[in-house]
């Protein structure tokens, strides 16, 4: 989506970004290198921020289609990597997967168009930037205790 | 079990992380709502909770023959709902799967109790530890990995599949029990063996009327008994050859099981040397237990490496009984089982010896001196071979043909031999 938008240098620039994010990608799923994939979708995701970090518009209503795309790039990605290991499963799994995977990526659009339009009820009242700085903040803390969280321990 | 983050959580962290800072950088909101779908999702699989999964493997064969199919289950039972639960059987090297793989994945609700049933096959004898189970259970975002290993619980006990034999080895001395070899003395028995003048106290019923017609006397037929023997069958398990689908020891054992089994059908009394590295034996027995001992003590044979000298003295005594059939199975590789078979040939033992050719599993190599080096080793077989002939000892090879072919040519050696010993 940021390719079809913006001049033509920053055409340019774009596709060799998305190009590289789509080797890295591919190189990915082949080799089975599963860091690649978040390096894949950052890369997408910086060449969207050098668009909106060029671009004055006030605020991209295309931001849910983005975050819903790359969170279901990333999906399908780690799916494929997972399914490297062959195991014989339940008749219907990969179907039950494919509609859990897209009715995250809907969920995804659904939950950033919310997301993206409280930010724009916000702004308007001058609250935004400090809003989402805050819900960041507090996002990385919970993150990071998450994450703390998940290091290995021994259950029955 | 163990709990364990999946690339997944790295990822999505990192990128939600990212996107958050971006937005902070940039003052773009857009990049805030970009992460947060990721963070949506670290936070739904952050919640996930331990499975609570109890697997167990069952398997009711504890004997099964070599390529005989054997059914294992493994039940798995969860307390918590798992999205995936993948369940990778470790099996060793010579037991596969028949049918499906030894990997497989399903989804279990809470409480919900599954068995799969895998069909195994042992391709070689031997004793297999199987059970080991590895478990991985995975949320519905796949954020977080619950593995555990449950240990082997199992021993299967593969057993040489059964060789046909029609005719045995018969033994240059039996023993006093009845048994059905024909004795080479004379008694109470049904193969005939002579005539006789009769003396005061044979039976009237062993009175051969027509030739004492003949003779104007009395005569009496004498017979041969029928004794058991005592067989003991001598495994060497100094060396092995071997390639990608044969081995002489394996063929050794097979033949060692199927010779045990028919020498215990006649009922005579079979023990077990596996001479080599590690010294094996049982005294000769009778009956399907001793049938069930030989064969678990087969199974045991192995291979283990020994530089030292062995000669029959480490044998016990008794494992070797007087006038007993030593029936030796052999690749003829190493020369300490040789100087043994000559060691208890000069001992008075009868035996005979089946060599299990190892020459075509060889190859003679590239280079000239490769192929020197095989040609000289084939030639110090022929000077093993040569040195259990001149003393009297019937060997065969035992190469493509069945075992029985061989026995009979080991056989008609032993018929000539004893001849021109005598």
């Amino acid at each position: 989506m940021p390719l079809g938008r913006g001049d033509d240098t920053f055409q340019q620039i774009d596709v060799r970004i998305a190009a590289v994010a789509f080797v890295a990608l591919v190189a990915a799923i082949v080799q089975g290198w599963s860091w690649l994939v978040p390096a894949a979708i950052a890369l997408v995701g910086g060449g969207y921020a050098i668009e909106l970090a060029l671009d004055d518009a006030p605020l991209d209503v295309a931001a849910p289609v983005v975050a819903a795309g790359l969170l279901l790039a990333a999906e399908l990605a780690y799916w494929s990597l997972d399914e490297r290991s062959h195991t014989i499963g339940d008749p219907g799994e990969g179907l039950r997967r494919a509609a859990l995977v897209a009715t995250g990526a809907a969920g995804a659009l659904v939950v950033a168009s919310a997301l993206l339009a409280l930010v724009d009820e916000v702004r308007g009242r001058g609250l935004a930037l400090d809003l989402v700085g805050a819900v960041a903040a507090v996002a990385v803390v919970v993150t990071v205790i998450a994450g703390a969280r998940s290091q290995p321990s021994k259950g029955a | 079990m163990t709990r364990a983050g999946n690339p997944r959580l790295v990822g999505y962290t990192t990128l939600a992380a990212l996107g958050l800072l971006g937005a902070l950088a940039l003052r773009r909101p857009e990049l805030a709502v970009v992460a947060a779908p990721f963070a949506l999702v670290l936070a739904i699989g952050s919640r996930a909770r331990h499975p609570q999964l109890d697997v167990a493997f069952e398997m009711d064969a504890e004997r099964t023959l070599e390529d005989a199919e054997e059914i294992a289950t493994v039940t798995v039972s969860a307390g918590r709902a798992v999205d995936r639960l993948e369940l990778m059987v470790d099996l060793p090297p010579d037991v596969e799967v028949v049918d499906g793989g030894a990997a497989r994945s399903m989804r279990l609700q809470a409480g919900e109790a599954r068995g799969l049933y895998i069909t195994l096959r042992c391709r070689r004898w031997g004793l297999y530890d199987v059970g080991t189970v590895r478990v991985r259970a995975r949320d519905p975002w796949r954020l977080v990995t619950w593995e555990g290993r449950i240990e082997a619980s199992h021993r299967l006990k593969a057993y040489p599949r059964p060789l046909t034999l029609r005719r045995l080895l018969a033994p240059v001395e039996t023993q006093a029990l009845a048994g059905s070899q024909v004795a080479r003395t004379k008694g109470d028995g049904v193969e005939y063996a002579d005539i006789r003048d009769f003396v005061p106290g044979d039976r009237v019923r062993s009175i051969n009327w027509r030739a004492s017609a003949r003779r104007q006397g009395l005569v009496v037929n004498e017979r041969h008994p029928e004794r058991n023997a005592d067989v003991v069958l001598f495994v060497d398990s100094f060396a092995d050859v071997r390639d990608d689908d044969r081995s002489v020891l394996d063929d050794a054992v097979r033949a060692a099981a199927g010779l045990a089994t028919k020498y215990l059908e006649h009922r005579d009394r079979v023990g077990l040397v596996a001479f080599g590295g590690v010294l094996r034996w049982l005294q000769p027995g009778m009956g399907s237990t001793q049938r069930y001992r030989l064969v678990e003590t087969l199974l045991e044979t192995g291979v283990e490496p020994t530089y030292t000298w062995r000669d029959v003295n480490v044998i016990p005594a008794r494992t070797l009984p007087p006038a007993s059939l030593v029936l030796a199975l052999t690749p003829l590789v190493d020369p300490r089982f040789v100087a043994a078979l000559e060691d208890l040939r000069g001992r008075r033992y009868d035996i005979a010896v089946v060599e299990v050719d190892p020459v075509p599993l060889v190859r003679p190599g590239q280079t000239e001196v490769e192929r020197a080096a095989h040609r000289l080793w084939i030639l110090e077989r022929e000077v093993h071979r040569w040195r259990l002939e001149t003393r009297g000892i019937g060997i065969a090879t035992w190469g493509d043909d069945a075992l029985d072919t061989v026995l009979e040519e080991v056989r008609t050696f032993r018929r000539y031999a004893r001849a021109a010993r005598v």
